[in-house]
């Protein structure tokens, strides 16, 4: 299809320009844009945006349709990385499944853990003690900063800020060598277990979380400073990628994509889980709805984690992580050479794992990019019956189309970044 | 549609579907919506029991966001949705057979050869002429 080339200065508005057959017009004004719209969805380019592309972070495909340079339709082909872990589950006993959650959102592991943890033990009626929930929401929170700060970095990286990406990394790591001091993983730690932790925290623990959380604020400033009010950040993303309450309500949009539309809906504040209802911090919502507002709430959710740890690791209470209930956590090493029950209670749960009571439970949990929920179907065997994984990324990605509508190819790569898909829980 | 917009119930938020099998019920698929209020901070569960090849209406005209879970749905345990825009796999490939989370889906491992279960694990070509203890010649294959 030839290209009209705009008039030369003969003062014709663009409208009183023939119209000539297989022509298309060109904006004169110099945007780089067409006046007719394309009506009909096959004369549309199409264009396949991954599945290896580093923008969609992981092996997303879209098939953009364009106009130009405008996106005027978009399907999400995905599946690339489904690994069938809801079909697993129901061939593992409850701890062995604890292994397969982390493998789901593999840039806050933690969370994973934890969903899957509570919702067995809401299903078998079982408490944690108050250290091992306070624990449990170190490890998460801390988990939480992880995955923004990947999320910061490379959502920077992708609209041409590279330092970010280096400042953040750096951060990163040092979280990641908290993870390595308790649980000896650095990213798939597994280490919150059903009913309880895998063990009691190295005494080094709270020093290192503590060197973390004194100059991070700074750290988050350092970030900011970078690009809250840099104008090429800001017109590169204000305005784009809007979607509103009520749409992202139907999608099923959750966490910060949800509350960039203005809704304050954060499950660890409507339905508080592992003692969050202990702890005061805020939870920041947006007004447009756009990438720009989405960059703020999770550079403020950052901070606010790190309040939460901060109050959690000051309040930090003694006593024993794990449940009592020897039919659920295994007996501590001591006990085994000293008590043939507990050798038994060992050697029965490690062969055959415990048997929750018959019945179905929905549980969610906040994670970095939503409501992360399991539906739990037991039967009364030792493995789950069903194993639903309600993922946020999942969701979120379906509402993808809304946003890039008549957006630039370029602004779409913005958009995938602010609404923070993981391939792996998308997929699962 | 009701459960959407009534003021008394407002359960705006679709937060995923899901089907259970059971295969020896004979309404063997409990098919399962979940629905959030934010209103009235609460969780719906609309449970629809189905038989195996049945197609019930789609919910995604009123939750835009249940087409990705339908299509899954259908993915994954062959629950057919009528009025649903565009149900094609959405997880595995165009061209898989089967529906791999229904309970009767053999889903990995091969059948392994042992004599009493010989004529199911492999098929007439690949099994051996003669069974261990029998003497050459002499005894005929089952």
């Amino acid at each position: 299809m030839a290209i009209l080339p705009p008039p030369v200065g003969d003062g014709t508005p663009p409208d009183l320009v023939p119209r000539q057959e297989g022509i298309r017009r060109y904006d004169p004004a110099g945007k780089g844009e067409f006046l007719d719209k394309i009506e009909n969805a096959e004369d549309l380019m199409e264009l396949n945006m991954g599945p290896q592309h580093p923008s969609t972070h992981g092996v997303l495909r879209l098939v953009l349709g364009l106009d130009g340079e405008r996106v005027r339709s978009c399907r999400a082909d995905i599946g690339y990385l489904h690994t069938g872990f809801e079909k697993s589950f129901e061939s593992h006993t409850y701890q062995q499944c604890i292994p397969l959650t982390d493998r789901m959102d593999y840039l806050a592991p933690p969370m994973n853990n934890l969903g899957f943890a509570l919702v067995v033990e809401e299903l078998m009626g079982l408490e944690v003690p108050a250290r091992g929930q306070y624990l449990r929401v170190i490890v998460v929170e801390l988990s939480r900063i992880a995955s923004h700060l990947i999320w910061l970095g490379t959502h920077a990286l992708d609209l041409g800020a590279t330092t970010v990406f280096m400042y953040c990394w750096r951060e990163r790591d040092r979280i990641l060598d908290i993870m390595e001091w308790i649980s000896g993983v650095r990213m798939m730690t597994s280490f919150i277990r059903v009913g309880g932790l895998m063990a009691d925290v190295p005494e080094e623990f709270v020093p290192m979380v503590r060197a973390f959380t004194t100059d991070f604020q700074q750290k988050v400033d350092e970030y900011e400073g970078l690009l809250t009010s840099n104008p090429i950040w800001r017109q590169r993303t204000i305005g784009l990628g809007v979607i509103s309450a009520a749409e992202a309500l139907g999608f099923g949009c959750s966490g910060p994509t949800l509350r960039g539309s203005g809704v304050p809906y954060d499950l660890r504040r409507a339905r508080p889980y592992s003692s969050y209802d202990h702890f005061d911090f805020e939870v920041p919502i947006g007004i447009n709805g756009d990438v720009y507002d989405r960059y703020l709430i999770r550079v403020r959710e950052m901070r606010e984690s790190c309040r939460i740890v901060e109050q959690a690791i000051e309040a930090l209470p003694g006593g024993p992580t794990n449940s009592p209930d020897r039919k659920v956590t295994l007996p501590p090493r001591s006990e085994i050479d000293t008590s043939m029950e507990s050798l038994i209670h060992h050697f029965k749960l490690t062969t055959e794992g415990f048997r929750p009571p018959p019945g179905a439970i929905y549980h969610a949990i906040e994670s970095p990019r939503g409501e992360l929920g399991f539906l739990l179907v037991s039967d009364g065997g030792n493995r789950p019956y069903r194993c639903k994984v309600r993922a946020p990324s999942f969701s979120n990605l379906s509402a993808l189309h809304k946003m890039v509508q008549d957006e630039l190819v370029a602004d779409a790569v913005a958009v995938v970044g602010s609404i923070d898909i993981t391939l792996g829980d998308v997929d699962r | 549609m009701a459960l959407r917009s009534d003021p008394s119930t407002l359960y705006e938020m679709a937060v995923c579907m899901t089907c259970i099998d059971w295969p020896e019920r004979e309404l063997r698929f409990e098919v399962t919506y979940l629905l959030r209020s934010l209103v009235h901070n609460d969780l719906a569960w609309l449970i629809v029991p189905v038989v195996a090849d049945a197609e019930i209406p789609s919910l995604s005209s009123v939750y835009p966001g249940m087409e990705w879970h339908e299509r899954e749905c259908f993915d994954l345990f062959g629950v057919r949705f009528s009025g649903h825009p565009d149900l094609t796999r959405i997880l595995l490939p165009d061209d898989w057979e089967g529906h791999p989370l229904r309970k009767d889906y053999v889903s990995f491992g091969e059948p392994v050869a042992f004599t009493h279960n010989i004529e199911w694990a492999l098929s007439s070509q690949d099994r051996p002429e003669y069974l261990p203890g029998a003497t050459r010649g002499a005894v005929e294959r089952p």
